[in-house]
This record gives structure tokens, sequence and C-alpha cells, in this order.
């Protein structure tokens, strides 16, 4: 399934691309065309959405499962002078198949005085809530699940379903440690998320939408042209300011170093997941990376160009992919390197420091666009 | 760096001095081998204490030992001075067998809180007014005294861990108040070791501190006093502070063995003691920053790792002068078990390789460390300590020297070869954590000046006058009823012994006196009223082992 379809395509490298890397058809259309579903009426347009969802979902999964397990390990070891796992497969690959195995295979340990319902939805609702904010990420290659209008609110809301998850995982384990860490991460989310959504908005002030497709075909312009090489407009390049501040917020909306607070394996044992064994444990874990890999998904969109990258278009979802990595390996990078704040300390940064800045790149943001304008 | 303050200069009090002082509360005299002891009334113990602290400036109660004779019990309160650890002074206060009741020191010295505790569990002395008489090592449901006469070791001790029962307790202290009680451990991933700090949170901010301590107890003063002094105790040592602090453990042994024997030590062994000890503080206090790093940074980062592979060198350089790399048994009395390996050039050269790349280790440690803007946000103006209430609490070591005590027994009280040798002791005025990590790193590189001056010595010295022994008794039985406390500059602080022989050839009291133990004591000042991640932080910083603590 290649093709002359794909838009910008005939682009020739290195020059500007004169077509925005925007889908025009999205993923669940292209499979319906592809496996002939669409003959079907609306129950074969059903069938080839899920499906699409079903490879985009996979794919995502299946990164969380190379990252948690494998390379997490690696890169932590190259930061601390290790050498972490070697024994199984290549440089020791297949550690995600032990591992996968010795996580699902162990017991699931339930407190006595669980609160049931909410302590068995808990991981669910983490580990969803990110997969869910995929849906309208454009990721290159045709891979664009869903484009609405509101595209990078929908990716905030559902992204911010996770702190309901983590507060009943905190409360629904009956564990001081695990009130502690639900506690200290509706305070994080809260704090964090507002300067997160602010500076969005300030990207919004500049493409002047909300879809996501849109912002990145609004990337694809050249900001200047030095020697015949032109660099695109992208906003981390336009506004750095804004990204810097995106990225730190963004480190702590999704609970990494130095703003680890809520599981603070130090202080409080593990947190929200303290009482968590087997598979609500993975749950829970991928659920993390699940919201690392969103958070590095919707920086590349709204920041990096999407899957604007050199060579053909149809690389798009390789470039895409290095990006969401790229910022995986900065929180790893983070974690090896930079001590924890405290909770109080952390709380003070959100509130007495992002959230002013946020606030003061917004309103720049609409001053400078709308004089150019 | 800080090299410390002025030391003031300390008022030598003569014995006549003291006597006067004591005057008719003295009931008689009971001279130690290292300091006049006075015999006093059960009830005049805050009254001559209060005395010595403030008219003859005793303000430092390093130790509490308690015994008991055949016909009385007896503790003695071995004090001395912040300023000249050397001026000393032994208070024994002996109370009838029917009814052993002393008045508490408590309120002299607040380290005496934990001391009387440990003597009414070990031993079973009632300290009359203490505010907190409870077993302190063994379970509340113990039966007996340990350490006393008559105790049956063979009755068998049913632990029913009431103080257990519901590791969930409620999560309200009381009805009427706000707070949470929350149990830090035994096992927690912070707590260094098997301790259990009982805590009441309001919020984030600690309340009330207890530290719960005696996990880790193994019996260590007793297991001594079972073993012959030739050779049989001399691997104990090595196991109360378990990390890596092996030879500086050992030496606080050989140093009070070899005084209450009269034993001479060659002084070509005393230079490779010193050499091994100082490795030895390296290798801990590497351990110190790394966990200390660990604790506040969250997670095994790259400062942890560093550390550890910085350690890991030291480890190998003992593990060749010793042939073991934690439990060493290589001090003997008299001198060390033998001479450098050989070929000698290869280990001195190997071990000033190590020496050589130390600073280049150390700047990246500031690098990482010290300069890092969010670990100075989080360990200055935390977990303070002030000077008086550290020396209240009989804090010496790294955590004394942080909050600019200037003490060091190498210095102050000097045995081995450091009286010979340039090096200077590091103090830091910040009293804070920042400032304990602060004075371990300055250590650190006052250690290898010392390794690198023994290397040196040890380069040069001819070979016929290589003597790593004396000659010593294949048996030896000090006389009895000579007593005698001895101290040295352990990694944590003043790790101190007392033995009293009995006129055997095993000793007939064996007290410890573990820095880490009156450390711990003084966490509750440092963090009541911080964050819960600042008692982490503070636990970290005072470094302890509870191999040491519990003993």
């Amino acid at each position: 399934m290649t093709g002359g379809q794909i838009a910008g395509a005939a682009t020739l490298p290195s020059a500007p691309p004169a077509m925005p890397l925007q889908d025009t058809v999205l993923l669940p259309e292209r499979l319906g065309e592809l496996t002939g579903l669409d003959g079907f009426g609306l129950g074969g347009e059903l069938l080839a959405t899920f499906l699409a969802a079903f490879i985009v979902g996979n794919l995502m999964l299946a990164m969380t499962g190379v990252a948690g397990p494998w390379a997490k390990r690696k890169i932590t070891a190259a930061f601390t002078d290790r050498i972490a796992v070697n024994r199984l497969g290549p440089a020791g690959l297949f550690i995600i198949l032990a591992d996968s195995v010795r996580l699902l295979s162990k017991e699931l340990v339930i407190p006595e005085n669980a609160d049931r319902p909410a302590y068995d939805l808990a991981p669910i609702v983490v580990a969803s809530s990110a997969l869910l904010g995929f849906a309208v990420i454009p990721m290159g290659s045709g891979i664009h699940l869903a484009d609405p209008e509101v595209g990078l609110a929908y990716v905030f809301a559902v992204s911010g379903i996770a702190s309901l998850g983590l507060v009943m995982a905190g409360y629904a384990s009956s564990n001081k440690y695990s009130l502690l860490g639900g506690l200290r991460a509706v305070a994080q989310n809260i704090a964090y998320e507002i300067p997160l959504v602010i500076t969005g908005m300030s990207i919004v002030i500049f493409a002047g939408t909300l879809q996501l497709g849109e912002i990145v075909s609004a990337q694809a312009k050249p900001l200047l042209t030095i020697a015949g090489i032109s660099i695109p407009s992208w906003y981390a390049l336009v506004n750095p300011f804004a990204f810097v501040l995106f990225l730190v917020a963004n480190f702590a909306e999704v609970g990494r170093n130095p703003f680890d607070t809520p599981e603070a394996p130090t202080e409080i044992v593990a947190g929200y997941q303290t009482e968590y064994s087997s598979v609500y444990f993975v749950l829970i874990y991928l659920g993390e990376f699940l919201h690392i890999f969103l958070g590095g998904a919707i920086i590349a969109t709204i920041f990096l160009g999407g899957p604007a990258g050199p060579g053909p278009a149809a690389l798009g979802i390789v470039w895409f992919i290095i990006k969401i990595w790229a910022v995986f390996f900065a929180t790893q990078w983070l974690r090896s390197a930079v001590p924890r704040v405290r909770i109080d300390q952390l709380i003070e940064i959100g509130w007495k420091g992002l959230l002013v800045l946020s606030f003061a790149n917004l309103v720049l943001t609409a001053v400078i666009v709308g004089l150019i304008a | 760096m800080s090299t410390g303050l002025e030391r003031e200069p300390s008022v030598e009090v003569t014995e006549d001095e003291l006597e006067t002082l004591v005057g008719d509360r003295a009931l008689a005299r009971d001279d130690h081998l290292n300091a006049p002891g006075f015999v006093i009334r059960p009830d005049d113990v805050q009254d001559v204490l209060t005395d010595l602290r403030d008219e003859a400036g005793f303000d430092h109660l390093a130790n509490l030992t308690a015994q008991q004779y055949a016909d009385r019990y007896e503790s003695i309160y071995h004090l001395r001075k912040y300023a000249d650890p050397t001026q000393e002074v032994s208070i024994v206060v002996p109370t009838t067998t029917d009814e052993p009741v002393s008045q508490t020191a408590e309120p002299v010295f607040r380290t005496a809180d934990w001391h009387e505790r440990e003597a009414f569990d070990l031993v079973g002395i009632d300290y009359e007014g203490h505010p907190d008489p409870r077993r302190i090592l063994l379970p509340e449901t113990w039966q007996g005294h340990p350490l006393s006469e008559g105790y049956d070791q063979e009755k068998p001790q049913l632990v029913t861990l009431t103080e257990h029962a519901n590791p969930v307790q409620p999560d309200h202290h009381d009805d009427e108040s706000d707070t949470m009680f929350l149990n830090i451990g035994p096992h927690h991933p912070a707590t260094h070791g098997v301790l259990h700090i009982e805590t009441v949170l309001d919020g984030e901010t600690v309340v009330d501190v207890d530290p719960d301590i005696g996990y880790l107890h193994r019996c260590e003063e007793q297991m001594c006093q079972n073993g012959t002094y030739r050779h049989q105790i001399m691997p104990y040592p090595d196991r109360w502070d378990y990390v890596s602090a092996g030879l500086l453990n050992e030496w606080a042994y050989a140093r009070t063995a070899e005084d209450l024997a009269d034993i001479d030590v060659p002084e070509y062994a005393q230079v490779i003691r010193t050499m091994g000890a100082e490795l030895c503080r390296i290798a801990s206090h590497m351990l110190a920053l790394a966990t200390f790093a660990l604790d506040v940074y969250g997670d095994f980062t790259a400062i942890f790792q560093y550390g550890m592979r910085d350690r890991e060198v030291v480890q190998d350089i003992l593990e060749d002068l010793t042939g073991q790399r934690l439990m060493f048994n290589y001090f003997r009395l008299g001198g060390v078990a033998w001479d450098l390996p050989e070929p000698r050039e290869e280990f001195i050269e190997k071990t000033r390789d190590f020496l050589d790349g130390l600073p280049a280790k150390v700047d990246e440690y500031h690098d990482l460390l010290t300069a890092n803007e969010i670990f100075q946000v989080r360990t200055h103006d935390t977990g303070i300590l002030e000077p008086e209430v550290a020396k209240q609490y009989g804090c010496t070591g790294p955590v004394a020297r942080g909050s600019g005590i200037d003490y060091d027994i190498r210095r102050d009280d000097p045995y081995g070869y450091y009286d010979n040798l340039e090096w200077d002791v590091v103090t830091e005025d910040g009293c804070d954590n920042y400032s304990r990590v602060l004075v371990r790193m300055q250590e650190v590189e006052e250690s290898a000046k010392i390794i690198e001056q023994c290397l040196d010595l040890l380069e040069d010295w001819p070979e016929d006058e290589r003597t790593v022994q004396s000659n010593v008794p294949r048996t030896l039985k000090p006389d009895a009823d000579t007593e005698i406390y001895r101290s040295v500059e352990g990694a944590k602080g003043e790790l101190g012994i007392y033995i009293r022989s009995d006129g055997t050839d095993k000793p007939g009291r064996f007290k410890i006196r573990s820095p880490c133990f009156h450390n711990l004591s003084a966490l509750p000042e440092m963090s009541e009223g911080e964050y819960v991640p600042d008692l982490i932080a503070s636990l970290g910083s005072l470094d302890i082992v509870l191999g040491e603590v519990d003993r």
C-alpha cells in the first residue's frame, strides 16, 4: 500500500516541500479502499476504522514494549557506566520476551481493603487515556486515524484523563504511600497542565487552527533559506522559548525527572503504583511509557514539524518515530543526571514560574502575530 | 576549602579541681585507665553531670556503659570535652541488685535518652525520671535482660509482634487531629538498612519522628565478651559498620585492647594501619556520597554509579592489601597481619594511580552534585543541626563537622601515625545537609593526602626494619577489674570501645560506642517541621549503617 496517493511524494529531496505533509486521505479510508471494505456501507467503514486503530495502537504498544524493558535499561546504563541486559539475544533484545513472560506470570496481589472497581479500573484508565491521544496524531506515511478540527484540544483532554486514573490508583489501593503519591500526582498534573495547554495555545495562534494536520502543514513553509538549504518553520525554531516551556511542562506532566515526585521511589516507595503487581503493574507501566511517547508525539507534531524530514515523504513515519524517541531519550537523560525537586518546590515552580512564563509567552505571541498580520 | 575554625584552647581541669568539684558527692574513686573515675550516689547523677558540664566543660557524653556485678549494677557515664577529648572523666553510678534504680541523665545530656533505654533493655537498670522508658533494641515483649547475670539464654522467647500487629494502622493518629501516622520502614527503599521510622505527618509535613531500631541487633557486644582478646574478637568489628569501614572499626578494638594490655605497635605497622584506615574512609565516604545522591535524586543515577565505580578501585586495593573485600580481619593486636603484598612496587603504584585520578573524580562529583542547582535547592537549609544540639546528642564525625564542631579524634587524641603527617580537619558551618556532603567530599581529599604520605614512607622504609607485628603473648589476661574506654575516628565518627577485664582471657564487659547510634538519635531534631523528602535526605546525610546502630 504505497504510493502515488501519498501527498508530497513527488517532492524532490532537499527542495522545499511544495505540498503540505498533511495526509489528505486518512488511514481508515485508505484501508477501506484497499480491502474493499468501503463497499459494505457503515459496517465496513467501522471495521476499517477498527483495523486502522488496531495498527496504530499496536505500533505504539510495540514501541513501549521496546522502550520499557530494553531501551530504558540500555540508555540508563550508558549514562551510568554499566552494560545492562546483554545475555538474551543480540544486545540483550530478547529480554523483552523474557520480561513480558516474567511480569505477566506473576501473582496478582490485591490488597484486602482495596476499593475494588476503582482499583481494577485505574490501570486501564491510565494506559488507555494515552492510547486515545494517538488517534489524532499525524504520523506521516499515511498513518493518521482522524483529523478533527479540535485535534489539539482533544489530545490534551484525553491525556488529562490519566490524572483520574492516578487518583483512583492512589486512593483505591488503601495504602498511605499510594495515597500520598496519588495526591502528589493530582497536585502536579493540575499545576503543569495549565502551562502546558497555555503554551500549546501560543502555537495555535501561529497556526490559526487546532487541527493537527493543519498545524503540521503550516510548519512545512520555509522559515528562511541559507545557501539553497531551506529551513522549515518548525515552531521550535520560530519560538524556541515556547518549545522549552512546553518541554519542561511535559516532563512534569508525564512525571519524569526532575519532576517524578508522584513516584519518588526513595520517599514514598512507588507512589500510586505501590500496591500494583503483575498485569496491573504492567498496565500502569505501559501507561506511563505511552504517556512519555504521547508527550513526544505532541512535541513532534506542534514543534518539530510532525513527520517532516529529508527524503521522500513516505519516510514520514520514520522521522516521526525518531522525534518521539528523541524526547524519550531526553527523559532518560534527565533521569540519570538531575535530582528530583521537592513537592513544594515542584508546585512553586509550576504556579509561580511556568504559569507566569507561559502566559507571558502567550501574550507576546499574540501581539507579534497580530502585528505581522 | 575550609580547614575549620580556630580551636578554642580548652582549659585543662586537673584531677584536684575535679575532686573539689565533685566534692562530697564522690563516695569513692574508681579510676579507669583512660580517666579518673568518681563513684556517686544514684540520686546525684543530674547534679554531678550538670556541674561537670557547666563548670568544668565536659560537654560530651561520649558513652554510657551499664553492667552487672555479683553484688551491684553499675552505670558508667564517660564524659569528654569536644574541645579536647583527651580530658576525660568517668562517673560511676552503682545501684543495688534488688532495686536497680538510678536517676536519669537525660535532662543534662539528650543522648542519655537512647543510652539509658539500651542500658535498661540489655542490662536491666531502671532510670528514674526517664521520659521514654521503653526497650530500644529488643522487642517490647522480650522477657529478661540479656546482659544481666542469671539471664536464661536457653529460654525460648515468644515475640508476638504486638507492636506490628496491624502494619496499616488507621489513617489518623488520633481521632481529634488531622495527622497521618506513617511507618517508614523497616522495608523501605531509603532507610539504608532495616530501620523503622514511625512518622506522623500533617499533609507532607513531618510532625513527629521516632526512629525504631534493633532490627539488626546481633548481640555483637556479647559475642565479643565470649571471644578471647588475642584473636577471636578482631573479626567482629568488621561486621559493625559493614560498608567498607572495616579497618577503621578494627582499629577501635586494636587501640583499646593494646592500651588495656599495654602492647606496643611497631611504627611500620602504624603506617600501614594509617594507610589502610584512610583507604577505608575513602571507600566509606564514596558510598555515603553515592547513597545520599540516590536519596535526593531518587534513582540509580549517574552519580550513584560513579561513586560505586570509584569505590570499587579502593576495594580492589584493599583486597590486595588484606585478602578480603569487606570483612578484612587484617589488624592484629600489636600490628597488622602481614606486610604489603609483593611485588611492593606494583601495589604502591596501583594505589598512587588511584590517588592521581582522584582530584579529577572529585571535580566530576562537584560538577554533577554540589554544583547542580536543584541539588542545592534540595539540600541547603534542610536538616538543620545546630552545633549545640549536635553536642547534646553526642554527634561526631562528618555530621558534627558539618555543624562546625571542630572535633576529630585523629588529631585531638592522636593514635597511629596521624600525628606525624600533614593534613587538615575539615569543617563547614552550614549545619545543613549540603554541609555534610561537602565535609565528606573534602575529607576524601584529606584522606588521599594522608595515604600519599604513607606511601612515600612505606616506599623508603628500610627493608630490615619492616616489622609488622610486635611480640604479643599467645594468651592475654589483663589484670582483673582494669577498665578502659578508647575511641578512634571511624568513618561515621567517634567509634569507642569500653572494656572491663575480669582476669580471664575474655573481656568481662565489652561495650561499643557507635557513632551512628548517636547521629541517628538526632534525626527527630533535624527533620521535624520539614517535608518527607527532607526527612529522607537528612537520614541519608547522617550516613548511618544499621549494623553499627544496632550492633
